[in-house]
């Protein structure tokens, strides 16, 4: 079962996403705010994360930076989330070292598409 | 028409962010909705179907709108804004409507988490537009001002409304829900009431239609905002759809927002409370404005010695900074009265002093001669010499006439062997004109250097009084509140010349004139110069006068500063409070070495009545080291406001 880290400050969001992660077979832990989610990650354990951008004590993007600077959570794939959808945030979001980029409101069926191809396959 | 709209555009930044706003409600909605479908997959399930996929359209339409119209490249200011939030309204009603539609269904108890989620699918509708523009919560509000909680509306103040609508049915039903809310409110069938009513009473918003009979709504709002004493109210506008173009112009005018008929309710409370607390921070940054006119006043008023302490009592109690400035500026103006007015004391005894000292003296001013100049001499055609004030180490000082402007001053004659080297004049007159800079009320101003006859002189303002010397030598020692009545002004006429960058180099009790009224005079400022070649200890057998006011460094030929002046401002002290200097000796050699040799006797121990914290800042101005003394002059004067 592939394990999924959630970074989302916004409880409904989380609330949502994670049910509805975990209603497809997936484990998913939460964290909320940036911080937590660097912790949680270099903890270790997670296949993929889920990093939301706008986010309070570190931002997403800095996150991101935090995770791809060190050995333990250098290749775990990110997908990047933002609601703002503002030309540039993808490059923003890949620049930072996310693997890829989604928008919300989410379309799961697309944003599962991407953490399979991510994950290797179902 | 001059319309702003095209250079009203909302900011990149702006624009992102009220996207964002909007768009995060609708995250929500859709989210829940989507995942509440899925659930709903399961036959038995099968009637939700209907209303989660509307729930679902409306707000993927709400969506499209969003995204059409605030465009990040095409830009949108404020009527485009304005249209979106009026067109969100009926998606979002067909989202309220059909999750509405869920609850019924599911209150029997069947399925709490469903329940729960429908609901969480509303309360994210209920933020869909609602106006975004509500100011964050105020920093201070809450402890001194209990705010009594309505009925439905957490935190929202008690407000007086009034309701301005000629239909009678709108005016009952907004009533009725203001009430509910716990606002008081009063009502009017038409403007020209209105405006009575608000001649009247204060109001802290007005609901104002906009067609009304006898005065339309934008007349009365016209009036409102051209009104000083109305024009602070927020006023919302009423209107029915299809009067957007005259809703621009009204929140053009000063409207601050606006209402459509029929009343959504929660539409209405979130736009009411916005105005409401944005009117109280108006109000309090007005009230804090004024306050802060206030503590200026205030400051004028110090200035212009009209201060009353406690003048600020009601602005020092605030809670906030402005409150503790006015505090800590009352303690400050009272500190200085107080601090004034014990000077003022102490000047009065060494008056006294004064006094007693000029009955006992006789003037022997006069009677000595034998200057370079005499009685009637016209110096530099411009000075009548009328008498000789006194003999000093550099020549003889002559009370004269200015012929010119027509009054008294000094001048002061200088010996041929202070003026013989012409470097050491060159000097000496660069010392004058940074010295004649000094204007203050301790200091005896300087005014001109020049040569008559072969004399060469120095002009400044005369002084009538007696010197510190003369007051000395008539009453032995001063009393402390004297000593410190003097001290102090010698302090401040050092910080002041400090200040400018002049050293005074040979402050005693002969450079210290005192007038009647005790005001204390310092001469001479700079003009020891002159005379430093000659009272270096190398060449101390010429030293001019005595060296028992001179620092260690000043006797060491080595650099002398400010602190200089602070050392010599110690040994008058001591001399005024004990009646002698700390170091006596029989020849000027023995001086010198004791000077820079031995500690002085605290002046305690010589005389009882000096309190000890005064003997120990003697003492420590007599420091040999001037990096152990009192290190600046106005330093001093705030050490001797406590003392005695
Ligand atoms: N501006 C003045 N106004 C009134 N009296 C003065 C003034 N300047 C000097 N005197 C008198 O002349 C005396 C001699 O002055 P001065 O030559 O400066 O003496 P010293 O060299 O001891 O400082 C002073 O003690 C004072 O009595
Ligand atoms: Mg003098």
């Amino acid at each position: 079962m592939p394990k999924i880290l959630l970074v989302e400050d916004n409880e409904m969001n989380r609330d949502m996403l994670s049910r509805r992660l975990q209603k497809r077979g997936f484990e998913v832990s939460m964290a909320m705010d940036g911080r937590q989610g660097v912790e949680m990650a270099r903890a270790g354990g997670f296949d993929l994360i889920l990093m939301d951008m706008s986010l309070p004590e570190i931002d997403g993007w800095e996150a991101t930076r935090q995770l791809r600077a060190v050995p333990e959570t250098r290749t775990v794939p990110i997908i990047g989330l933002t609601a703002h959808a503002m030309a540039g945030d993808r490059e923003k979001a890949l620049e930072a070292g996310c693997n890829d980029y989604d928008t919300k409101p989410v379309e799961l069926p697309r944003l599962l598409a991407k953490i399979e191809t991510l994950l290797g396959g179902p | 028409m001059s319309h702003a709209e095209s250079g009203n555009g909302l900011s990149p930044g702006a624009l992102g962010e009220l996207r964002h706003d909007l768009r995060t409600p609708l995250n929500h909605v859709i989210g829940y909705a989507e995942m509440l479908l899925e659930d709903a997959a399961d036959p038995t399930l099968a009637e939700r179907r209907r209303p989660l996929e509307e729930t679902l359209a409306a707000a993927r339409e709400a969506l499209g709108l969003i995204n059409d119209s605030l465009n990040s490249t095409r830009g949108a200011g404020a009527r485009e804004v304005l249209q979106l939030y009026d067109a969100l309204r009926g998606p979002r009603t067909r989202i309220v409507q059909a999750a509405s539609a869920l609850l019924p269904a599911a209150d029997d108890g069947a399925d709490g988490t469903f329940t729960a989620d429908v609901r969480k699918i509303l309360a994210a509708a209920e933020r869909l537009a609602a106006p975004t523009a509500a100011p964050p919560a105020p920093v201070a509000s809450t402890p001194d001002q209990p705010t009594t909680a309505p009925p439905d509306g957490a935190g929202v103040r008690r407000a007086r409304i009034l309701v301005v609508d000629d239909g009678a049915e709108n005016r009952d039903v907004l009533r009725r829900r203001l009430e509910r809310s716990g606002h008081a409110v009063e009502t009017a069938e038409h403007g020209r009431r209105a405006l009575e009513l608000l001649a009247a009473r204060p109001f802290d918003l007005v609901l104002l239609d906009v067609m009304m009979p006898e005065l339309d709504g934008f007349t009365v709002l016209e009036a409102i905002k051209g009104d000083p004493t109305l024009r602070d109210i927020p006023v919302i506008m009423i209107s029915a759809l299809d009067e957007m173009p005259s809703i621009v112009r009204c929140i053009e005018r000063g409207a601050e927002d606006y209402l459509h008929k029929p009343f959504d309710p929660v539409l209405l409370r979130a736009r009411i409370n916005a105005s409401l607390e944005k009117k109280r921070l108006r109000d309090q940054e007005v009230e804090y404005l004024r306050e802060v006119a206030r503590v200026t006043e205030a400051a004028t008023a110090v200035e212009g010695g009209t201060y009353l302490p406690g003048a600020l009592a009601s602005v020092a109690q605030r809670a906030d900074e402005l409150g503790r400035l006015a505090r800590v500026f009352d303690s400050m103006v009272s500190q200085m009265k107080a601090r004034e007015e014990r000077l003022r004391d102490r000047v009065q005894d060494l008056r006294r002093e004064i006094e007693q000292a000029r009955r006992v003296s006789k003037d022997p001013g006069p009677s000595l001669d034998g200057g370079n100049l005499k009685t009637g001499d016209r110096v530099a055609q411009r000075y009548e010499v009328l008498s000789v004030l006194g003999r000093g180490g550099m020549g003889t000082v002559y009370r004269a006439r200015d012929l010119e402007l027509g009054e008294e001053v000094a001048i002061k004659t200088l010996l041929p062997e202070f003026v013989s080297d012409t470097r050491l004049v060159e000097r000496f007159k660069d010392e004058i004109r940074l010295a004649r800079r000094l204007s203050d009320r301790h200091i005896v101003r300087t005014h001109d250097f020049g040569e008559w006859s072969g004399v060469y002189f120095l002009t400044m303002e005369y002084v009538e009084g007696i010197t510190v010397r003369a007051l000395l030598d008539t009453r032995g020692r001063l009393g402390v509140s004297s000593t410190l009545a003097l001290a102090t002004q010698l302090a401040q006429s050092l910080a002041v010349a400090h200040r400018h960058g002049v050293i005074h180099r040979d402050i005693k009790p002969q450079n210290l004139l005192l007038d009647a009224e005790g005001v204390l005079k310092v001469m001479d400022f700079g003009v020891a110069r002159l005379a430093e070649r000659s009272t270096s200890m190398t060449e101390a057998g010429l030293v001019v006068g005595t060296p028992a006011y001179m620092s260690p460094e000043q006797l060491m030929a080595e650099k002398v500063d400010a602190r200089s002046d602070l050392y010599a401002a110690g040994v008058v002290m001591y001399e005024c409070l004990t009646g002698e200097p700390p170091f006596q000796a029989s020849s000027v050699m023995s001086l010198i070495a004791k000077l820079l040799m031995q500690e002085p006797r605290p002046p305690a121990a010589l005389n009882p009545e000096i309190p000890p914290a005064l003997s120990a800042l003697v003492l420590q101005l007599l420091s040999k080291r001037p990096e152990h003394r009192v290190q600046t002059a106005a330093a001093l004067v705030e050490q001797l406001a406590p003392l005695g």
